[in-house]
């Protein structure tokens, strides 16, 4: 019989068994997309694949390693033939992943001859082929054009490197030591969660272990039903907007939201989102409820362990073929930008039923670009920078500068790894003033990022958005000022689509990103006088 | 050591509330404990007294003491407290946002309000310098003073930090800019990156360089007072200070790199606690220090602790060498308030040593943990600090109602429930500390020490399930304890970029000389005989392409071989399969940064003799409050209490410098070395 303390120490240790697996990848990864950029996660998940634990990394990632597995087990890999030496990879968008360069790896764990957890870890590599480096192409129309597209297949079976996949994969992408460094790193942090839920499975046997994340996943539903049966029931409705796909320039995306909070459960209505892109900018289910289920996470105000039970009290409609529901072959590359906004829609419509606790827009976005410098050698290097902006105001406080909010939570790259591994000069990293939101709360600032090009030739890629829509604020709060990209070259300055692919740049050209701050919260009049003074006087706002 | 004949050595632990010493006298072998209150204003007041208070009634001469060793957390309680100097941060033109930038991820995924990183200095007061250095080090934008210093006389800097990009690369720049500001404002500390951390990543190395610059001031006009006052009169010891590695420095490197001190305290702590596991026969120990001010948690696993390279201090980071330590800022002074929306919270302000809590009767007004122990009866107003110091009970029961009036609770509910959640909060470090190691708590007996720890440790182990809890002699000068068992130690290192391979040896040879003849330099320095040091070299070492090295411990290698090569290799990939689960025997192997660990050995005392006990041992009886209830406890004195005692919880047991509350529900006895050992009955 497992015992309330027993509960909550194979919960902790559960979560440090994810966290020990994160360790790893964050310590031994070759790229810098993952050891400094952090772009990784790491999750244990229960016999059956429901995400029981999870690494303090990316929301967006740790929400949907559940489904994807769910999706393996049931549809691609049959559970009984997946033995205790078998890892399972897979990074096509349509068997479960996300989008191409994340490549998630599974390995279950048995004790006593039963199968007690699966454990898993998903890293953004640093380029998986396709039409541009970083395979974050902005312009493309079918996922043939974004890069290899591996589906479920053992890369270890019964302990042994699968050397024809291992050699399919190198010979399709731009940087293979990089990649191949890091999905090594992969399958080590498998084998550091493996001995952990070991060491524990020894203590508590694999019956225990069954019993214990049974009880740990009902827990955390019980927590999430009171949470949502604490919010006042009714529906709310709530649009935001993406700026286009990148293919059709300046056709407007809806991402709408018809919330429903009945007794102690929730109903995410995304019917009203248009139909899905021709470009990239799309995501498929399991991307867009994570989302979903993320902003309800967050609402809940916690308290309870977050995991898959927490998923159980929430459900999403959603029809296939729209933007949020996306089907082969549509690209999906910047899936994350659905996400984004679809968390901005989701917590538009919370802010109705619990305005005491929802902050307004943050930035909503990931602001991917990839610098590919050529050497005269042909040998190619790949820089795959995504930058940030400012989190909303809240009820309570000013939004924070430079926060990375929302579905994603990466680090950047310090400017001096950038310069000693690339021809590449930052030459400028700073705050951005005025670009947060005015309100009694003001919104956090957006960054202004340059880069300047060393080498003779290179080929830049973003996939940007908030370019034309901006972080909304609340409450009578002022939206935060909109992004800039820009090239300067022999001292002009010219816009850059924030969507463009492989555009060539030259040594000496500089290329500035400026990004969104978050939304403010509060009317503007309402903002005390000495904030004022002091955003000033720290040159956060001007004039 | 140069020979000195004087027989006694002084260890001395400054906490943020009281001073600890701990007393060696090679005349009697024997180490004895001393206490008084620290003096915020200058610490080194409060140490002379104690020196004092403890000639007189130990029975030597001021002129008797050889060695004085001195921890101190003056630099962490200025950290915590923000009671720095004021800074200006000197940083490459465009990137003086780096510091408030910081590294931008969260912590906590699903807050909705989170609080912004800390930032020491603000953006007013950070300069963009115009230079610019490539990452090899070469010039892309000379250095050009033009207009700063105008600038920074507008600022009335007290204290400066210099970080400019790529300067563990090349340190020119900064020492050029240095030496100017050096010129226009003699005297005026700064701090350069390229001396406190010349290691690459600049968030990392500014945020250390900025902590040791607005530092300076604050620790170094410790250190010239005390060696003024050391240098007059008959108490002329020399002195070395507690670095956070676990080893001594002089005063001149202390006030130059105070960011080195920065966990010196607690590092005693640890070293007690690893010195106590083995003296104990319990090898796996989680010690929690809790004094005035903080809590610190260690964990020592098999009579070891772990050094790391990198740590942090309130959630900024310090990337120099320190022993793996958790800190709260949770003490017997952290202040109870009431909050918007009627919520009571315990810290992380505190009281300090002035005013202190109510009942020091020195002007406090608002409750502390502290004023809650008395309020409950934990503590007696008639024998704090054995009766040195008098509380006052009837003022702190109207502070402690007049908090409660705000919640609608009694005086004693309201004592009760800042003692809740004091012990809520110190059991969850406790738990991050093993839980992030995958450790188990039942494998783990509780080692309390400080003077406020055996007040909560009890209670503190409940909330974790463990039901061991061990009360070591001289729990509130334990960390005096450690430090007694000090060596002097300094770190140097260079970094270098190397592939492991038969042709670096050369230039491996010269840099390990070159590094040895600075350690040695550094010892002989410090007045250690060539017989008493001991040189280590180790290596910071990754597969090509990793950011990240495993330091691996070379031994003392002077000029080496192929073979030490070959043997460094089989080192690192054991260390890092060890670690990561895998090695890579086929990759390149870089050496990244070549370190000597310096050390000068101290002689040794030895550990002090337990004497047998006398006496009565059960004082008396007096009420405390737990459970919502008042319930009669039985009062023991621990220097009388005997191996056929058995003290049944609610019971208190009352020592010179230390109170501890056994909750009800355990039960304790005299173990070994004197310890009291309490265990939880099976529930």
């Amino acid at each position: 019989m497992i015992g309330p303390v027993d509960i909550e120490v194979i919960r902790n240790a559960l979560t440090a068994a994810a966290a020990e697996m994160d360790v790893t990848i964050w310590r031994t990864s070759r790229s810098t997309i993952v050891r400094e950029l952090l772009d990784y996660s790491t999750a244990v998940f229960d016999a059956n694949g429901w995400n029981l634990a999870q690494s303090a990394r990316i929301p967006g990632h740790l929400n949907s390693m559940s489904a994807a597995l769910r999706t393996l087990l049931t549809e691609y890999v049959d559970a009984e033939a997946w033995g205790p030496d078998d890892v399972v990879i897979t990074n096509d968008p349509y068997c479960g992943g996300q989008h191409l360069p994340d490549i998630i790896a599974y390995r279950p764990v048995f004790h006593e001859g039963k199968r007690i957890a699966y454990v898993g870890a998903l890293c953004h590599h640093i380029d998986v082929g396709g039409l541009a480096a970083g395979s974050y192409a902005a312009t493309t129309t079918e996922i043939f054009q974004e890069g290899l597209r591996i589906p479920p297949v053992k890369l270890i079976e019964n302990g042994k490197r699968n050397d024809g996949v291992w050699a399919m994969i190198r010979q399709n992408i731009r940087k293979p030591d990089l990649l191949l460094g890091d999905l090594t790193s992969q399958i080590a942090s498998l084998e550091v969660g493996r001995q952990a839920l070991l060491r524990l499975a020894t203590r508590y046997g694999a019956d225990g272990m069954t019993e214990a994340a049974a009880r740990i996943l009902d827990q955390s539903e019980a927590g999430m039903r009171a949470a949502i049966a604490a919010m006042p029931d009714g529906t709310y409705e709530f649009t935001d907007v993406l700026d286009d796909d990148g293919v059709d320039l300046g056709k407007t995306i809806n991402i709408a939201v018809t919330l429903t909070i009945k007794g102690d459960e929730a109903v995410a209505d995304l019917s009203a989102c248009s139909a899905q892109s021709k470009g990239p900018v799309n995501a498929t289910l399991a991307s867009s409820n994570s989302a979903v289920m993320y902003a309800l996470m967050c609402a809940s105000g916690g308290g309870f362990a977050m995991n898959a039970g927490c998923y159980r009290p929430i459900s999403v409609i959603a029809p296939a073929g729209l933007v949020v529901n996306a089907q082969a072959p549509a690209p999906v590359a910047h899936r994350v930008a659905v996400t984004h906004r679809l968390l901005n829609a989701m917590f538009g419509a919370l802010h109705q039923a619990v305005p005491d606790r929802i902050p307004a827009a943050y930035y909503g976005n990931s602001y991917v670009c990839t610098f590919q410098t050529i050497k005269a050698d042909a040998k190619r290097d790949v820089l795959v920078e995504i930058e940030i902006g400012g989190s909303g105001g809240t009820p309570t406080k000013d939004g924070v500068n430079a926060y990375a909010s929302g579905m994603h939570n990466n680090s950047n790259i310090p400017i001096e790894m950038i310069e000693n591994q690339m021809p590449l000069t930052i030459t400028r990293y700073e705050l951005q003033p005025d670009s947060g939101g005015a309100g009694e709360h003001r919104g956090g600032l957006g960054l202004l990022r340059e880069w300047r090009v060393n080498s003779p030739h290179c080929l830049f890629t973003a996939n940007m958005d908030r370019f034309q829509s901006q972080p909304y604020g609340l409450a009578g709060g002022e939206p935060a000022a909109p992004g800039h990209l820009l090239l300067i070259r022999d001292g002009k300055e010219t816009p850059i689509p924030p969507k463009s692919d492989n555009k060539p740049l030259v040594e000496g050209d500089r290329v500035r990103l400026v990004t969104s701050g978050g939304g403010g919260f509060g009317k503007p009049a309402a903002r005390p006088a000495e904030a004022q003074a002091r955003d000033r006087a720290m040159g956060y706002v001007t004039g | 050591m140069t020979e000195d004949t004087r027989p006694v050595r002084i260890a001395v632990d400054i906490g943020g509330t009281f001073t600890d010493l701990q007393i060696y006298d090679a005349r009697r072998g024997q180490v004895v404990a001393w206490k008084t209150p620290t003096t915020p204003a200058d610490p080194s007041d409060g140490l002379l007294t104690g020196v004092k208070e403890a000639s007189e009634k130990f029975g030597f001469a001021l002129s008797d003491v050889g060695l004085l060793l001195h921890g101190t957390t003056i630099a962490t309680n200025a950290v915590l407290e923000r009671k720095l100097a004021r800074g200006v941060l000197l940083t490459t033109a465009g990137f003086e946002d780096v510091l408030e930038i910081t590294r931008h991820f969260r912590r906590d995924l699903y807050a909705l309000a989170p609080d912004p990183f800390p930032c020491l200095i603000a953006r007013d007061m950070r300069l963009g310098v115009t230079e610019r250095l490539y990452a090899d080090g070469s010039v892309e934008t000379p250095l050009a003073l033009d207009g700063l210093m105008d600038k920074l006389r507008a600022l009335k800097p007290e204290a400066i930090a210099i970080c400019l990009l790529h300067a563990y690369a090349n340190p020119a720049h900064e020492r050029a800019l240095r030496d100017a500001v050096a010129a226009e404002f003699p005297g005026l500390p700064i701090s350069l990156s390229s001396e406190i951390s010349p290691e690459i990543r600049e968030y990392e190395r500014t945020s250390t360089t900025v902590l040791n610059a607005v530092l300076m001031p604050v620790v170094s006009a410790y250190m010239t007072k005390l060696q003024a006052r050391l240098s007059q009169g008959e108490f002329r010891p020399r002195v070395f200070l507690v670095q956070s590695n676990g080893g001594v420095c002089s005063p001149q490197t202390a006030g130059e790199q105070p960011a080195r001190l920065l966990l010196s305290g607690p590092s005693g702590g640890a070293l007690a606690a690893s010195r106590l596991a083995e003296e104990l026969g319990k090898p796996n120990l989680v010690a929690v220090d809790m004094g005035g001010t903080s809590y610190d948690v260690s964990v020592v696993q098999d009579n070891a602790v772990s050094i790391i390279t990198q740590g942090e201090i309130d959630g900024l980071p310090v990337r120099l060498p320190m022993v793996e330590m958790r800190t709260i800022g949770a003490g017997g002074g952290s202040l109870a308030r009431v909050r918007d929306g009627g919520r009571l919270t315990v810290g992380p302000e505190s009281a300090g040593a002035r005013p202190g809590p109510v009942s020091y009767g020195r002007g406090g007004t608002e409750p502390t943990v502290t004023d809650a122990n008395l309020s409950t009866g934990r503590l007696d107003a008639e024998f704090f600090l054995g009766g040195a110091m008098k509380l006052d009970m009837p003022a702190t029961g109207r502070a402690m109602a007049g908090l409660g009036e705000k919640l609608g609770l009694s005086a004693d509910q309201t004592a009760e429930g800042i003692l809740t959640l004091t012990n809520a909060a110190l059991a969850a470090a406790v738990r991050l500390s093993l839980f992030e190691k995958g450790l188990h708590p039942k494998d783990f007996a509780l080692l309390s020490f400080g003077g406020a720890g055996g007040l909560h440790a009890t209670e503190v182990a409940d909330e974790m399930g463990m039901t061991e809890v061990v009360f070591p002699q001289n729990p509130g000068t334990l960390s005096a304890y450690g430090i007694m068992f000090s060596d002097l130690k300094q770190d140097i290192a260079r970094s270098r970029l190397l592939a492991l391979h038969e042709a670096a040896l050369p230039a491996l040879t010269e840099l390990i000389g070159e590094l040895r003849d600075e350690a040695d330099a550094a010892l002989a320095r410090d007045g250690v005989a060539p017989a008493a040091r001991e040189l280590l070299v180790s290596a910071d070492m990754r597969y090509h392409g990793q950011a990240f090295e495993l330091l691996v411990p070379w031994g003392d290698i002077t000029a080496p071989t192929a073979a030490d090569l070959a043997a460094l290799a089989t080192r690192f990939h054991a260390q890092h399969k060890q670690r990561f689960s895998y090695s890579a025997e086929d990759e390149v192997v870089e050496l990244v940064t070549i370190r000597v660990t310096a050390t000068g050995r101290l002689p040794r005392p030895e550990p002090a003799p337990v004497v047998p006990s006398t006496g009565t041992a059960l004082k008396g009886k007096r009420r405390v409050f737990t459970g919502d209830t008042w319930q009669e406890a039985g009062v023991w004195d621990r220097d009388s209490i005997a191996g056929t005692d058995t003290i049944t919880g609610p019971a208190i047991i009352e020592e010179a410098f230390a109170t501890h509350f056994i909750a009800p529900g355990w039960t304790a006895r005299l173990g070994t070395a004197g310890a009291i050992i309490a265990v939880r009955e099976a529930v």
